[in-house]
């Protein structure tokens, strides 16, 4: 092959302090006990977070549970075009639209039923990237544990926008 | 805990309360680690988030020295024997935590040789959702475990209670 | 687009000459920098040959081979082969149509080993006898498994449920072995569920004592059928399954990814999603190499370094989680580049981690290196000399401990590797000591290339404005009426890539991770075949073991870095 700049990593053979073993056990030894020193008197330097006591703030675009956001006057945006459904990888979402009695040129469909199961879920963030409307967000809410299977699927009335947008722990949106 | 002929007096309430109080704070895991969720509970054992705080520390791989099974990852059809004689090999009380998307259901793998969710032979007591669950969400999944453990809510005192109602009721 | 190659051109060799009369059906010049020819099977071992043996040629390497099946056509299946000559940097697709009615090609084994258990999963998944195998059996599937599920005609949805009494025992392990002095040898079983099998592996070896006499190894137990998936799941889809085949380092697959489809629509990422691949890819190896060795070393019994190296990987994370939403499985590659910009404090974090992560490195090292008792451990443990590993289709880490320089990134540049100025590792042992070693400088060199590419990374866009390949920016979708159709389009038809065929290969953490896809101009892929590296590296695990004690083994195993992920997809 051509010529390719390498370095050569082979350790030679045993030096007499390493053949009796207590030069690198002295090193390591040091090594060690700085790292418990420094443990034990520096409390700012330990790496543990005293979960659930303490939480780890994660960045603005973590991938958690997802919700439907809400217009102005309290309806869901989401007009059931299916994009998300097409867009899952992992066919977790459930949507069966409906006629909207309210129609507009805008809004024709909303949902009658949007389900996500969020045991199939695998938090991918395609539906967020799919949705034409800003309609379906992923919040940073992670710590979700069920007992059983069906009640992790979820629907519209646990899914949607609880309060102002401003007040949701927004996570993944479709732009930055 | 109960009575043979089903009541349970104040003694066996406190008991019980002792012993879940025990038991909860005292998993030993076994981590049935097969693929992605098994690096994300390795760092649940690191020191960002410690689970020894938990009481977890002691992660045994022998389902003999074990009463928590943690199946992280996904179980493929090949696998399926291995994970049911494991769980048949623990020893009473034991708990499983179904981690991840595909131990729950499959995730997203709908598939000729993948199991859809380990609960096909296995009794689930917790599911954690993600892929890979954040190791918060894995805690929060032990956390609930725990206070399942004390409520006597889990799967194995509901077998415990069935075989003492059977007794009360045959005897 | 023609990939340039640092090579001389493949076009100025006479291949009418070199092959034999008759053989090639016919050969062009195939847009990733791959030599096609299309042989009849009646000739093919004599084709193979010529390509190994003759000089001008030189092919060392199989890279890859598999089948594909195209129900469509006279000859129903095709058996493709992935050559490469690591002398003279040239690559070869070996086409072979095959029919229906007789699935027989001759094997590949006796001119290269490494085509022993790539042969094996084309006769598992696609149903293709090669004749002359020494140990055609299934692979990935399990032992009540019926019917071949890569074809085009298998539901992928269809199982075959496996009962405890069907687990397969190899027919040698079942007898009862009588050694010379009237002792008899007893056969373990180690895995697939074991603290020190990283997985889901399984050994069964027999015993002399402490001596391995004899092994096999069983693989399959995490065969999450990626290949099947990918079939039935658009183009970008795909890219967060190839998030857990290496889930060690997840966006070198996605980004590899992405590599090969690009090249098949001849369109090329943005500088800057080009350079923030390979930020991400460097410190994603850095992660791969962490974790290799720091369950390496638990097994061979120093738990504190798992501690030490798990630190700058939960850092590691937290920076991908900032990019990308995810912190293992991150699907931040897209076709044409990144799916989102990288955020305001991206170039801070990544400055912070390159001061963070050597400081670990070194306290590693400092435990570990010159430690008698791991030297002991090690050295001259799992030798494998360089021949015999690029017969077996090594790659990566691994072939470099042996004295093979062969590294991807340089010899096959992409994502602007030429730029950066870094060295490669070699050793000369081959033993797991010098994998050891040179993983630990390979994770010195890939901050150093993080060092680089963070100093020169250009502005602009993350994600090309084709259109056909890329969904428009969210504000135009929402407002504008041509974006939203461009839109519509994308997420309801995919990508629609040209019809054709392309191999790229990537330098994942194990080696060349190569992705050979075919495509009939749908929004799916036709085919998608991955060729794992620590696949052919593990094929030559069991006759490694022979004459080693059973706790060398363990430590061979781990020195490997075997990701079930990869190895059974």
């Amino acid at each position: 092959m051509k010529h390719v700049s390498t370095v050569n990593v082979d350790r030679p053979r045993e030096t007499i302090g390493e053949r009796i073993y207590v030069v690198p056990i002295l090193e390591g030894l040091a090594v060690t006990l700085r790292h418990f020193l420094r443990n034990l008197f520096g409390q700012r330097d330990v790496a543990t977070i005293q979960y659930p006591e303490v939480k780890r703030e994660y960045s603005e675009r973590l991938r958690g549970r997802h919700i439907l956001t809400t217009r102005d006057d309290g309806q869901l945006r989401c007009v059931a075009c299916y994009m998300c459904e097409t867009a899952c990888p992992a066919d977790c979402i459930h949507i069966v639209a409906e006629e909207d009695p309210e129609a507009t040129v805008e809004w024709e469909k909303r949902p009658k039923v949007f389900e996500i199961d969020l045991l199939r879920c695998v938090f991918c963030g395609y539906c967020v990237d799919a949705c034409p409307k800003e309609a379906i967000i992923m919040s940073r809410e992670h710590e979700m544990a069920f007992a059983t299977r069906e009640e992790a699927v979820v629907g519209i009335g646990q899914l949607r926008q609880r309060g102002p947008i401003e007040d949701e722990d927004i996570g993944y949106r479709p732009y930055f | 805990m109960r009575q043979p002929d089903g009541t349970s007096t104040l003694l066996t309430t406190r008991v019980d309360a002792m012993l879940g109080w025990v038991r909860k704070n005292s998993l030993w895991p076994l981590p049935f680690g097969t693929a992605c969720c098994a690096i994300e509970f390795m760092s649940v054992v690191s020191s960002h988030y410690d689970l020894s705080r938990f009481g977890a520390e002691v992660v045994r791989f022998s389902p003999r020295q074990s009463d928590l099974m943690i199946v992280a990852g996904t179980i493929t059809d090949k696998m399926a024997p291995v994970v049911k004689r494991i769980y048949e090999q623990m020893a009473e009380p034991k708990y499983v935590i179904s981690m991840g998307a595909c131990a729950c259901t499959g995730g997203f793998y709908r598939a000729y040789h993948v199991v859809q969710g380990v609960d096909e032979f296995v009794p689930v007591d917790v599911y954690v959702p993600g892929c890979p669950p954040t190791p918060e969400a894995l805690m929060h999944g032990i956390i609930k475990l725990q206070e399942m453990i004390q409520n006597g809510e889990t799967h194995n005192d509901r077998l415990k209670s069935a075989r003492t109602d059977r007794a009360a009721t045959s005897g | 687009m023609t990939v340039s190659s640092p090579h001389a051109p493949t076009e100025q060799l006479p291949l009418a000459e070199l092959l034999p009369d008759g053989a090639v059906a016919s050969f062009d010049r195939s847009k990733d920098g791959h030599t096609v020819v299309i042989v009849d099977r009646s000739h093919l071992l004599e084709v193979l040959r010529r390509f190994k043996d003759d000089p001008r040629l030189g092919c060392d390497l199989l890279a890859d081979l598999c089948a594909v099946d195209y129900p469509d056509r006279e000859s129903r299946f095709e058996v493709v082969y992935h050559l490469a000559s690591l002398e003279n940097g040239h690559r070869f697709r070996i086409r072979v149509p095959v029919e229906e009615s007789d699935p027989v090609v001759p094997s590949a084994y006796g001119v290269w080993k490494a085509a022993d258990w790539f042969e094996r999963e084309a006769y598992d998944l696609m149903g293709i006898k090669f004749d002359g195998h020494p140990n055609l059996k299934r692979i990935l599937t399990h032992e009540a498994f019926q019917g071949h599920p890569l074809r085009k005609d298998y539901d992928p949805g269809q199982r075959w449920l496996l009962t405890e009494a069907e687990t397969m025992v190899p027919a040698w392990a079942t007898e009862t072995g009588k050694l010379d002095d009237h002792l008899e040898s007893q056969v373990l079983n180690i895995g697939p569920s074991h603290p020190a099998t990283h997985g889901t592996l399984r050994t069964v070896a027999r015993l002399d004592g402490e001596l391995i006499v004899k092994a096999e190894c069983e693989i399959g137990y995490l065969h999450r059928c990626f290949e099947k998936m990918s079939e039935t799941h658009g183009w970008n889809e795909v890219i967060s399954y190839t998030d857990r085949l290496n889930y060690c380092s997840s966006h070198i697959n996605g980004a590899g990814f992405a590599l090969a489809v690009e090249k098949m629509l001849g369109i090329e990422a943005p500088p800057r999603a080009q350079a923030v691949h390979v930020i991400l890819s460097e410190l994603s190896r850095v992660m791969d190499h962490a974790v290799c060795l720091g369950a390496m070393l638990v097994d061979v019994g120093a738990l504190t370094n798992f501690w030490y190296f798990f630190q700058p990987r939960e850092e590691i994370y937290g920076l991908l989680e900032s990019c990308a939403g995810g912190r293992l499985t991150v699907s931040y590659a897209r076709i044409g580049g990144l799916a989102h910009d990288v955020p305001a404090d991206f170039v801070e974090r990544v400055r912070f981690l390159l001061g963070y992560i050597p400081k670990f490195i070194d306290d590693v090292e400092a435990l570990i290196t010159s430690n008698k008792i791991f030297r002991d451990r090690t050295e001259g443990v799992g030798m494998i000399s360089a021949e015999e590993a690029v017969g077996w289709g090594w790659t990566g880490p691994c072939l470099r401990a042996s004295g093979v320089a062969y590294d991807v990134r340089k010899e096959f540049p992409y994502h602007g590797y030429d730029q950066y100025d870094f060295d490669v590792p070699v050793a000369t042992g081959g033993d797991t000591y010098a994998r050891y070693l040179v993983r630990i400088e390979e994770m010195r060199q890939s901050l150093r290339i993080v060092r680089q590419a963070l100093d020169n990374l250009p502005d602009g866009p993350v994600i090309t404005d084709n259109h056909y390949v890329a969904l428009p920016p969210k504000d135009k979708v929402f407002t504008e009426m041509e974006s939203m159709i461009w839109h519509f389009k994308l997420i309801y038809d995919g990508i629609k890539v040209p019809p054709g065929d392309a191999y790229s290969a990537v330098e994942g953490g194990n080696g060349e991770l190569g992705y050979y896809l075919v495509s009939d101009g749908g929004g799916k892929p036709y085919r998608v075949k991955v060729r794992p590296p620590c696949f052919a590296i593990y094929q030559a695990f069991p006759h490694m073991l022979e004459g080693h004690l059973v706790s060398d083994a363990i430590a061979i195993q781990s020195s490997l870095n075997i990701i079930a992920g990869e190895l059974d997809r």
